[in-house]
């Protein structure tokens, strides 16, 4: 096949031709030559087809009157505009579910998007090479513990019978599950998160202080700049890029707070402040009569405020700084 | 004494007041951290270990307290633990070998500059990162599939993480030099073969951090299985966890009496349990843990 | 074996928004530096060669030489296969290879940055092409233990490359593109990884290999000594344009312009600008400095030729054809380098940065050193004269 084109006539096939042949020839024999590509694409295109586009096809349900098991496209589909919606904003569970989402994700993100950053760069001020590099790996750790296993612990130290609770015992206090408690859901889920993921979080920036070119950090020394001056002056702007990606990403991420897990730490005490509009979602579209339509429009509500978010924060990076994502 | 003064008289090795005040309380702090992240985790293997009356009683602080191995002894009796065992294994081998044929190709050829349409591919690829249908529509995918309550409906969506695709991609893109590929070439290897002499066998440290990555996912997974499967024979272990650990707790009332009883029964096994679910990862991650901040390393050197 | 034509070959870097993006900051980073490649933009994109003949004759041995940015690692390339040819044509003995994979084309390449395989022995890496031909293994065994032989590496056929000097590094990947007996051998900056001193051992060994095997050679290049000891030809470039194509001799006794000029011979070539060239009743003189110089019988008779007039010219002299303690000229020793067997001068004459180069034997060293003005003269029939507007060589 590929010797087609060789061969004495070759000559007065490339000179004969007008420049656009040319151009379609010389695309076509691109595409033949790197056609193994697009045969290792396949798979994962296919895959990312299946189980992230055609659900995004399957988002039409939200203006439907949808029932399980109709087609999404069908002779008897009943299209009801944004019924769904509207139902959604008037629900009474509009409010508390928007106020619970938010204040999750909000405080979750005050606390929790500093905190790697600032254990970044003091295990990378640390004197010791190798002790920051023990302490790095204690801290990687509880990023591989499961999410059931996470609120597994929970339960057991937080529980009625549970270490805390031995504790403010001894010390003369009331017992209480605090599992049962309303107002001790968010610091538990967030702390919680916190502990398992600041290590994890960290690497990235860590990654990126130890590419700080050292002899930045001794022209600092030379000029008299103290070890915390240097993490000011030179280490904090090294990552400053970073810093703006992540920020950007996390802000986009941010209504998508890991709702497996506020799930899992639901209880019929603090339902109250644990209903997220991810778990309603879950629980109108999946569990109980099902409610798919409606469960579609809220979910698909959610995804649009994250969208929003990440525009908007990305333009405003762009506005301020270099850093963008696109 | 200010940081010049030392610096004059000696060289800079010396340290000044302020840099040893910073030096220490940076230490403290960052030591602080490590006992709140090992203490609970220490927490759990002493409690495991310990007569349950004096876990209950609050006498387990510091230290196991009446050695006992009744927890593991029980725990192997209870066969919803290992059934899910094995569940997990063959999902997450399954999931492994799967998501490694599909990701490590498709990053390779991303990678290739010469990949027709790659600018489509790429916004292809990148979409869903931040934007999907959400969880009803993908149940419904996954329902006109036939894949609710097959065991395929925990392991193909899993089999590929767009960020692990990108990832793969920038390893690529950063530790394979276009001459050798160029060589390869001109010694007559075709893009298949490329791949398969070249690039796969240097490439076994994107692999393994990929595998692990994988791996680590699927076993520590339980939200697809719990929408998904019916069948308790075919729940994996983290299911399973769920209902030894969690499912209790907000089910239960009644007297302290009762509460008490019941905590005595269950708690140790919670214990034995959290530890033997996670004694695979444990094992694993302290040789493993290299590879992984690699992976995320890789990832970073595109920011 | 085979020869080569190469017509109007031409490469254009399309203008890729990319592109363009990253040419862009790297110009600002690197304007204050050394001068940067002066490509022509076109509206299709950025030419990097720009109409390329040349003929190759068999068992040729043709260097590509130039500055940084001079497209002759592109050219090669796309003899190689791996880069487009953007217009012409390529042939390869008789055939028009422009469309053929680079497998297909019968060539091997030793790369710049030897590209071995790390995985691979010494021997695989060798084997590898072999085997890929499904050549029997007995004969992989043979051709492989031949060119190990020729090379000198037959003790490193089990080692990995790691394992490896980089001279050594260097022979094995030479080995691996000799083991296929190509058509055409290319060579891309082969030595520049490599320390002085290998580099001298290595380029000898290049020639003696050669000798023993009978195929092509295309060799780039920036250093212009390997081009001047290698080549057969050598074919100067800039800017993606062919400069001059000759032989050693002819590119540096009449180089065609200032560029090649200047380009070939270390140290580099004395130009006196500002000088003039008169025709006083057919007769012509170069003023330099003040001073009349009447040129050669055989020098005359070619400007005549060319019917040139006067016009302002710079005259050119090499520092090895200059001599001192006598003549017309005078300048200031501004550095004086004792280089063993003989003495480099730089002098500062009217403003001219002139460097002498003389033999030490018999020479008072005290009196050429920092500071003294010294006389210096140079042989008419040695000069060089070139057109001051257009750069090129007017004998």
């Amino acid at each position: 096949m590929r010797k087609v084109k060789a061969g004495p006539d070759g000559a007065a096939l490339t000179a004969d031709m007008s420049p656009r042949r040319l151009k379609a020839r010389r695309r076509w024999r691109r595409l033949r030559e790197n056609h193994p590509f697009l045969v290792m694409l396949l798979p994962a295109v296919l895959v990312v087809f299946l189980f992230n586009y055609l659900p995004i096809y399957g988002v039409l349900i939200a203006f439907q009157d949808f029932m399980p098991g109709d087609p999404i496209l069908g002779k008897y589909t009943r299209w009801i505009g944004f019924e769904n919606f509207t139902r959604f904003f008037t629900d009474v569970q509009f409010w508390p579910l928007m106020k619970n989402t938010f204040l999750l994700c909000i405080i979750g993100f005050v606390i929790g998007f500093p905190l790697p950053i600032i254990i970044a760069l003091m295990l990378n001020a640390m004197k010791g090479r190798r002790m920051s590099k023990v302490l790095q790996t204690i801290f990687n750790g509880p990023h591989f513990i499961s999410l059931v296993v996470l609120v597994g612990m929970l339960t057991l130290f937080f529980g009625r019978y549970g270490l805390v609770n031995n504790i403010v015992a001894g010390l003369g206090g009331e017992r209480k599950s605090y599992f049962l408690e309303s107002g001790a859901f968010r610091p538990l889920y967030i702390l919680s998160s916190n502990w398992q993921d600041f290590g994890w979080s960290a690497i990235i920036y860590i990654a990126a202080l130890s590419n700080v070119d050292p002899g930045q950090h001794e022209a600092a020394i030379l000029d008299g700049a103290s070890r915390f001056q240097r993490v000011l002056h030179v280490d904090l702007p090294a990552i400053m890029p970073m810093i703006s990606v992540m920020l950007i990403m996390s802000i986009g991420g941010l209504m998508g707070v890991g709702y497996e897990k506020a799930l899992l730490m639901q209880t019929d005490g603090n339902l109250g402040v644990s209903e997220l509009i991810a778990t309603y979602v879950y629980k109108q579209g999946l569990t109980g009569v099902p409610n798919q339509g409606y469960a579609t429009a809220i979910g698909l509500f959610n995804s649009i405020i994250n969208v929003v978010l990440l525009i908007i924060a990305n333009t405003t990076s762009k506005k301020f700084s270099e850093n963008s994502l696109w | 004494m200010s940081v010049k003064n030392s610096a004059k008289r000696r060289p800079p090795i010396r340290l000044g007041f302020g840099d040893k005040v910073f030096y220490t309380i940076n230490a403290l702090f960052l030591g602080l951290m490590a006992l709140i992240v090992i203490y609970p985790l220490y927490f759990i293997v002493i409690a495991a270990i310990s007569d349950p009356d004096a876990v209950l009683g609050g006498k387990v602080v510091l230290y196991p307290v009446q050695i006992t191995m009744d927890g593991f002894k029980r725990i192997l009796q209870e066969k919803s633990i290992w059934t899910g065992y094995l569940n997990t294994i063959i999902y997450t081998a399954l999931t492994v070998v799967l998501s490694l044929a599909v990701t490590v190709p498709a990053g390779w050829a991303l990678s290739r500059k010469t990949v027709p349409g790659k600018k489509l591919w790429m916004i292809y690829f990148i979409i869903p990162m931040f934007f999907g249908g959400g969880l009803i529509p993908f149940y419904n995918v996954m329902s006109s599939l036939g894949l609710v309550g097959s065991m395929w409906s925990v392991i193909l969506p899993s089999i590929l993480s767009v960020w692990n695709l990108f990832m793969t991609k920038t390893f690529f893109e950063s530790s394979i030099p276009d001459g050798l590929v160029e060589a390869a070439k001109i010694d007559g290897a075709g893009e298949y073969r490329i791949f398969t002499s070249l690039v796969l066998p240097l490439s076994k440290a994107i692999l393994a951090v990929m595998a692990l990555y994988y791996a680590i996912g699927q076993w520590n997974s339980y939200f697809n299985a719990m929408i998904f499967l019916q069948d308790e024979a075919k729940y994996p272990l983290q299911l399973v966890l769920k209902e030894i650990l969690i499912a209790s707790e907000s089910t239960m009332g009644g007297s302290g009496e009762t509460i008490l009883e019941q905590y005595r029964m269950a708690n140790q096994i919670k214990y034995v349990s959290v530890i033997v679910s996670s004694v695979p990862v444990l094992l694993l991650y302290p040789f493993v843990q290299k590879y992984f901040s690699q992976g995320v390393m890789i990832g970073s050197l595109k920011g | 074996m085979a020869s080569l034509t190469l017509r109007d070959i031409t490469k254009v870097y399309p203008n890729a928004e990319g592109g363009q993006k990253k040419k862009k900051k790297k110009h600002q980073v690197e304007e204050p530096g050394k001068e940067k490649a002066n490509l022509q933009i076109t509206d299709e994109g950025v030419v990097a060669v720009q109409k390329f003949n040349l003929d190759i004759a068999d068992r040729e041995f043709i260097v590509l030489v130039g500055p940084s940015g001079c497209g002759k690692s592109t050219t090669l390339r796309m003899i190689a296969g791996l880069e487009e040819i953007s217009s012409g044509e390529l042939y390869i003995g008789d055939r028009l290879v422009n469309e053929v994979a680079p497998k297909d084309r019968d060539i091997a390449m030793v790369f710049q940055s030897y590209a071995l395989y790390p995985h691979m022995t010494v021997y695989e890496n060798m084997a590898f092409s072999l085997k890929l031909k499904k050549t029997p293994k007995d004969e992989i065994e043979r051709k492989v233990r031949e060119a190990a032989e020729i090379l000198d590496i037959t003790q490193y056929l089990d080692r990995k490359p790691k394992a490896l000097s980089g001279g050594q590094r260097q022979r094995v990947a030479i080995g691996r593109a000799i083991v296929r007996s190509p058509q055409v051998l290319l060579m891309d900056e082969p030595l520049s990884n490599l320390d002085a001193k290998l580099r001298n051992q290595m380029r000898a060994e290049i020639i003696k290999l050669r000798q023993k095997i009978s195929t092509t050679f295309i060799y780039v290049t920036h250093d212009q000594t390997e081009a001047m000891t290698l080549g057969d030809r050598i074919v100067i470039m800039k800017d993606g344009f062919i400069q001059q194509i000759g032989t050693p001799q002819e590119v540096f006794n009449h180089p065609v312009n200032l560029f090649v000029a200047g380009f070939i011979g270390m140290p580099q070539m004395n130009f006196f600008e500002n000088s003039k060239l008169t025709n006083d009743n057919g007769v012509y003189e170069v003023e330099v400095m003040g001073k009349k110089l009447r040129l050669t019988d055989s020098q005359q008779k070619a400007l005549k030729e060319k019917k040139q007039g006067p016009c302002n010219v710079v005259l050119g002299i090499r520092p090895v054809h200059m001599t001192i303690d006598e003549g017309d000229f005078s300048g200031k020793i501004e550095v004086s380098e004792m280089m063993g067997s003989e003495l480099h001068l730089h002098m500062d004459a009217e403003g001219n940065d002139v460097v002498a180069i003389i033999p030490t034997v018999g020479i008072d060293l005290a009196a050429h050193s920092i500071g003294k003005t010294v006389k210096f003269a140079f042989r008419p029939d040695l000069v060089h004269l070139f057109d001051a507007e257009s750069g090129l060589n007017l004998l």
